[in-house]
């Protein structure tokens, strides 16, 4: 998807834009999924597995408030100056898929702050199951269910499970605790997502998110 | 009545503003005061009840590159109807090489008046203003009468400051998007060379303007709340 | 016709939801709280800022400077927060509308316009710039208020429609506005300074 300078390859709803606005000078991640999935978690632990070998910027959605930003200039993961919250109108799905303008005004501040940036994050505010990021938006996008959410997630489907990039399954450590059953889990993902790809963790017992980190760089 | 008045301030060469020329029309009446120095101060004062239904007023005031004017009023003003309910006007109009403070004292809007106050200042690259206006809408326990009051400020032609505020319709007055139901809205504009950071309250600000120049708004439910903002800048 | 029914529909992808046009301050105060309130809000709004912005609009759309009219705009918007937001509202027009309407006036706007501007452009027919806008300075704030307020939708539709919408059309065709709202400026700037929960732009 991105050709080796790290320019998107654009699709057909892409184009670049006529007037001298760099449509996706850096690739775009998107990161989406339930309230609570822990999406802030993934980003944090991408911003440290990333931060020092890549130029790295992070949008964040909140449903209410800019508290998934301040965890993560809290965190100390990466400069305050490459993090920019939108305000989403109470609709955080409309902000990443349906009018995306907010969005893309915040990643064009980081893009103008910064013009060596390797990647840039997108973490939705938590939203349900249908939600998912425009293809306008993001060059490609990870949909994060958890463990406590119930192992009926996958099999529920919808777009975000079936069609995301990658799904990754969060907090595997609370699945004897909550008497989720990880095979079923899995099972049901990949019979969901045919050969799109799986990813479980926890971050407890790898908090870098190597796995995912891995894919990440691979499609850079 | 019709009338107009003239102001001219010029820099003299001995470092001290004086009044050039000074032509008042009842009812308005220029009253300088005596003393010589780098500020000229002038008292505008209404000589009959003004305005009044049926009244045009014009001042014109020109201040010369150097010159300071300290332009005041001397009490509230009241706008009142005329017995025929014709509409009444005033305009101030300002060009300014130098400096002019004009803070006239509130001006009550009282029932069933309808009054169109305009204010305009040109300003030249380096010319300095202050603007104060304070409206109350209606006397104690009276509906407000229509008021429109517009403030235009340029610089070198180029706009700074372009209201316009109308006053007398319940269902603006009251409305949240209007005056919020405040019985007194003020206002001061400074175009001088000082950045000045947004700040405010529940219900003030002072702000940056576009280009250039700063403004502060308060709405009250009294003239001492509302001028203590403005007094701020 | 058709680009003015685009404009003003809430599914156009210009960033409009996420501005409450000062309904968001208005509610987290209690001033706003339920349909009269409401009412008055979308009224007084319509009638100072919606005229003002209507009049540039189809200022634009007649085929005025528009670089004056964006300084002229500027000296009617005192506050910051507000230049900001109309702004902001006009980047994102601008931006859906230069995949779809694409046009040499388009190019001629300045950098980031203010909104009415871009909406005169688009509309073309002064009148229908007007009518735009205008809805639009109450559309926003309307759907604002049913998402933050949970009020009946159909109650707040109907308060929107019986808004006189055409007539702040048609003024605003007349002659250039330069009416105030001091109540909407310091909403607006009492907004940018609010400190937790903040859901939309303005």
């Amino acid at each position: 998807m991105f050709d080796v300078k790290g320019c998107v390859s654009l699709g057909a709803n892409h184009g670049p834009d006529p007037h001298g606005h760099h449509h996706g000078v850096a690739p775009r991640i998107g990161i989406g999924g339930p309230v609570g999935s822990g999406k802030t978690a993934l980003t944090a632990a991408l911003c440290h597995a990333l931060g020092s070998q890549l130029s790295l910027a992070v949008v964040t959605n909140d449903i209410y408030t800019t508290e998934d930003a301040d965890f993560l200039r809290r965190a100390g993961v990466l400069d305050p100056s490459r993090i920019e919250a939108v305000q989403t109108g109470c609709c955080p799905h409309t902000a990443i898929r349906d009018d995306i303008t907010a969005n893309l005004d915040a990643v064009e501040r980081l893009e103008h702050r910064f013009d060596d940036l390797d990647l840039v994050i997108i973490e939705s505010g938590g939203d349900n199951l249908t939600a998912v990021f425009s293809r306008g938006l993001v060059d490609r996008q990870i949909f994060v269910v958890d463990v406590a959410g119930g192992d009926k997630v996958p099999r529920k489907g919808g777009p975000g499970v079936t069609t995301a990039d990658l799904l990754v399954i969060n907090k595997v450590d609370l699945a004897p605790h909550v008497g989720a059953d990880m095979d079923v889990m899995i099972s049901d993902a990949h019979r969901m997502r045919g050969e799109l790809p799986v990813i479980a963790q926890s971050l407890v017992e790898t908090p870098d998110a190597p796995e995912v980190a891995k894919w990440v760089l691979a499609g850079l | 009545m019709k009338a107009s008045a003239r102001l001219v301030v010029a820099l003299d060469s001995h470092g001290n503003s004086v009044v050039r020329v000074l032509r008042s029309m009842t009812p308005l009446t220029l009253v300088p005061a005596r003393r010589v120095g780098p500020v000229a101060l002038v008292h505008l004062v209404s000589s009959v009840t003004a305005p009044l239904g049926g009244d045009s007023l014009c001042l014109t005031v020109e201040v010369g590159p150097g010159a300071t004017l300290d332009l005041r009023g001397v009490a509230a003003t009241l706008v009142l109807p005329g017995s025929s309910g014709e509409p009444s006007s005033s305009l101030v109009r300002f060009s300014v090489e130098g400096t002019v403070s004009y803070l006239p004292e509130p001006t009550v809007v009282t029932a069933r008046a309808n009054h169109t106050a305009v204010v305009e200042a040109e300003l030249d690259g380096h010319a300095e203003l202050r603007l104060r206006e304070v409206l109350v809408l209606g006397r104690a326990r009276e509906p407000a009468g229509s008021l429109s009051s517009s403030v235009r400020a340029t610089r070198c032609g180029k706009p700074l400051l372009h209201q316009q505020l109308v006053v007398g319709d319940p269902s603006v007055d009251g409305s949240v998007s209007g005056l919020a139901g405040r019985r007194v809205v003020g206002s001061s504009l400074v175009l001088d060379g000082i950045e000045r950071k947004a700040d405010g309250g529940e219900w003030w600000s002072v702000v940056p303007l576009a280009a250039g120049g700063t403004l502060a708004t308060a709405l009250g439910d009294d003239v001492v709340t509302v001028t203590r903002v403005l007094d701020a800048i | 016709m058709l680009t003015a029914l685009i404009l003003s529909d809430s599914r156009f992808p210009g960033g409009g939801h996420v501005h409450s046009g000062g309904l968001e301050e208005a509610a987290a105060r209690g001033l706003v709280v339920d349909e009269p309130t409401l009412r008055s809000f979308l009224h007084g709004r319509l009638v100072t800022a919606g005229l003002l912005a209507a009049g540039f609009a189809a200022a634009a759309a007649r085929g005025e400077d528009l670089s004056e009219l964006d300084a002229e705009l500027d000296a009617r918007t005192p506050s910051p927060a507000q230049r900001e937001a109309s702004r902001a509202q006009g980047r994102g027009m601008l931006r859906a509308a230069r995949r779809a309407w694409p046009s040499a006036r388009l190019d001629a706007l300045p950098r980031d316009p203010h909104q009415p501007l871009v909406i005169g452009v688009l509309a073309g027919d002064p009148f229908e710039a007007a009518l735009t806008c205008a809805y639009l300075a109450v559309s926003g704030p309307a759907s604002a208020a049913v998402r933050l307020l949970g009020l009946d939708p159909f109650g707040v539709n109907a308060i929107v429609a019986a808004l006189p919408v055409e007539d702040v059309a048609s003024r605003a065709c007349a002659e250039l506005p330069a009416l105030g709202s001091p109540a909407l400026d310091l909403l607006a700037e009492a907004h940018v300074r609010r400190e937790g929960v903040r859901l939309f732009g303005s």
